[in-house]
């Protein structure tokens, strides 16, 4: 093929998407790394300050220590999703893929039906369940003998994050659990066959010849939480607001991220400072996909079989 | 060692039958072969005596006890799969030694056991590599291995060599051959490829739609199949079938005729049927000459001429309606459209009656 029609198809099949992706997602990205470079005046001027923003971003107690608490929030948030989310995930997957189990369909429908219902909705329903005033969720634990245990979870700085965390792992367990399902129908019948020629169980061969077999794909839905979390926002923002209350204990990135950039109630929006908060944002998944990358997912063996 | 004895057995999927009142005996130390078209129930059946898919009527014994309730670990069998089926996150040894890790045995038995079957299958070079890193002929000699090691009382082998290439599978056989020879244990072997069926078996089991067509030695199966199914699916290229009818019939013979192929007499055993009874008539194209053949004759055109060296196939029209192949041995092969005449010996003509069953010539 000539060299010009080489590039010219080069050009018709890569350049609608580089365009896109280029004006979509790298120019902003850039943007938003330089813009976190500048300062406002009062005037109104944007003024180079290097790195100023950051040194004030975790130095400067006013910034710094919201900041902290977010993060620190954010990561007990992943924390949460991968203690309960993805092994309840792993094991609703390996139940799904038992070969005795009727109603596969419906119960894997069912369980991912939450999933695609809007983060809006599920915030609304769960604020009305749990609510002390007129929630069910009282009455029910009442009906079972437990009303006791019953608090205000949403409404207490020991439990909200905690309580909102359970929210999200509820709404979004059928993508880890679809993601393993769909790892685990690959694995061929006949290994299965063998391991139960070798006298193994269902357990054991879920434990044992299964779950190595499917942990490239553990790897990746663990990296897709973290970056997901990382990026959360919008369910606390529909239950608790961009304030993230109670006193800021379910804050995360995001809701802070939202404050500084675009203000909120007596806090002045700036969006220079903004960008440095998505900036680090940033950062903070860049370096856990880096660490996943190179120290975790180069050790592990794909298997083709 | 021990004996498989199948009764009675039925498997089906709802309203599909796939198995229909199997009764089959296995010698100690036999090799037999489970043989037909896709979809005829041999792995199936196979899967039924490893303990892989459950019963839905009748009996299984391996020896003398009834394992139709017997998980597969607990049957004394070993199975070598299609795909190998080797775990691809252990290493060789690990592969072998999974399942006995697993019944408690002690470690100086299974390295006795490792070491001996790598020796056996020359695997002691691989023992440490993982499955992803071996060629298919050795892939596949693990799985045997890992057979061996359960000195199992019956190996099964569920269509061993059909992921293997041309050459490797002919080794592979023959090693397989030898092993038999070698353990002397009970081995069931499922294969659609009749080479494999007739070159291992001491007896083929020959299967369609669910049911046993024929049992027997493999060449008692060449030369006289009980029926249409096993006279077709034995032999390669095909046997040749033509429509014929009795036009006369006394004490001990009948006369046979039919479109293309001239009349002649055949002494037959016990044939029932009337003058006028449509028959099959069977003639293997090896079986077919060019000259000296007696009785049975038939007339045509060459229509192709496949040439593979020392034989040639001849694909010739007789009528309109009725086409066959010939083998011709030697270098003077007909060319397409030469007119041919073709015999055979009476002793290589296969009849069939109406129902598609064999019909016994003196």
């Amino acid at each position: 093929m000539p060299r010009a029609r080489l590039i010219g198809l080069m050009l018709l099949f890569l350049g609608p998407a580089v365009a896109v992706y280029t004006l979509f997602s790298i120019y902003p990205l850039l943007a938003t790394i330089s813009l976190s470079t500048y300062s406002t005046t009062d005037t109104g001027d944007h003024v180079f300050v290097g790195l100023a923003n950051f040194t004030t971003l975790l130095t400067d107690e006013v910034w710094s220590k919201p900041f902290w608490n977010a993060f620190f929030n954010n990561f007990l948030l992943f924390c949460v999703h991968m203690v309960v989310q993805n092994p309840i995930g792993i094991a609703l997957a390996g139940l799904l893929s038992l070969p005795a189990l009727r109603f596969r369909a419906t119960y894997r429908t069912l369980i991912f039906l939450p999933t695609m219902l809007s983060v809006v909705i599920i915030g609304f329903a769960w604020n009305l369940i749990l609510s002390p005033l007129w929630g069910v969720a009282e009455g029910l634990l009442k009906a079972i003998g437990l009303g006791s245990w019953f608090a205000p979870w949403l409404g207490l700085p020991s439990t909200a994050l905690v309580t909102l965390s359970l929210i999200s792992v509820w709404q979004f367990i059928g993508i880890p659990m679809m993601l393993i399902y769909a790892a685990l129908l690959n694995i061929p019948e006949e290994l299965v066959d063998a391991a139960r020629v070798d006298g193994l169980g269902q357990f054991r061969i879920f434990t044992h010849i299964k779950l190595p077999l499917i942990l490239p794909t553990i790897g990746m839905v663990s990296i897709l939480t973290f970056v997901g979390n990382f990026n959360a926002f919008d369910l606390i923002y529909a239950v608790k607001g961009a304030l993230a209350g109670p006193n800021f204990a379910s804050d995360i990135l995001g809701t802070y991220f939202y404050r500084t950039f675009f203000g909120y109630q007596l806090q002045v929006g700036s969006p220079t400072m903004g960008a440095t908060v998505a900036t680090v944002m940033f950062l903070i998944i860049l370096a856990g996909v880096c660490v996943y990358l190179f120290l975790v997912q180069r050790r592990m063996l794909r298997y083709t079989f | 060692m021990a004996t498989v004895r199948i009764a009675k057995l039925n498997k089906s999927y709802g309203d599909a039958a796939i198995l229909r009142d199997i009764d089959l005996s296995v010698d100690d130390g036999e090799f037999v072969v489970l043989v037909g078209p896709s979809g005829c129930g041999k792995s199936t059946l196979l899967r039924m005596i490893a303990g892989l898919d459950g019963v839905t009527s009748g009996d299984i014994f391996i020896g003398e006890r009834r394992v139709n309730d017997l998980e597969p670990a607990h049957r004394k069998i070993a199975m070598v799969f299609q795909s190998y089926a080797l775990y691809p996150h252990m290493n060789v040894k690990k592969n072998m030694t999974f399942g006995l890790k697993f019944s408690g045995m002690a470690q100086p038995e299974m390295d006795r056991r490792v070491a001996e079957a790598a020796r056996m299958l020359r695997l002691e070079p691989l023992l440490e590599r993982r499955p992803r890193d071996l060629s298919g002929g050795q892939r596949q000699r693990v799985a045997i291995g890992r057979a061996i090691v359960r000195e199992p009382d019956v190996f099964l082998f569920d269509e061993p060599l059909s992921n293997l290439d041309a050459a490797l599978r002919v080794s592979t056989r023959v090693e397989i051959a030898k092993l038999h020879r070698l353990l002397g244990a009970t081995m069931i072997y499922v294969t659609h490829d009749q080479i494999e069926a007739m070159t291992l078996a001491d007896r083929i089991v020959v299967m369609n739609h669910g049911l046993i067509a024929q049992v027997g030695k493999p060449l008692d199966l060449y030369y006289h199949p009980a029926n249409l199914f096993v006279a077709g699916f034995i032999g390669s290229p095909a046997m040749n079938f033509f429509d014929a009818s009795v036009a006369a019939k006394n004490a001990t013979a009948v006369t046979i005729s039919g479109p293309g192929v001239a009349a002649f007499d055949a002494a037959v055993k016990n044939f029932s049927g009337p003058v006028g009874a449509k028959i099959k008539i069977g003639v293997r194209p090896e079986h077919l000459l060019a000259e000296g053949g007696s009785g049975f004759k038939i007339a045509g055109a060459v229509e192709l001429v496949e040439r593979l060296g020392e034989t040639s196939y001849a694909h010739v029209r007789a009528t309109p309606e009725v086409a066959l192949i010939a083998e011709i041995r030697g270098r003077d092969a007909p060319n397409a459209g030469d007119p041919i005449a073709l015999s055979a010996h009476e002793r290589d003509l296969h009849l069939f009656d109406e129902r598609g069953e064999r019909i016994a010539i003196d």
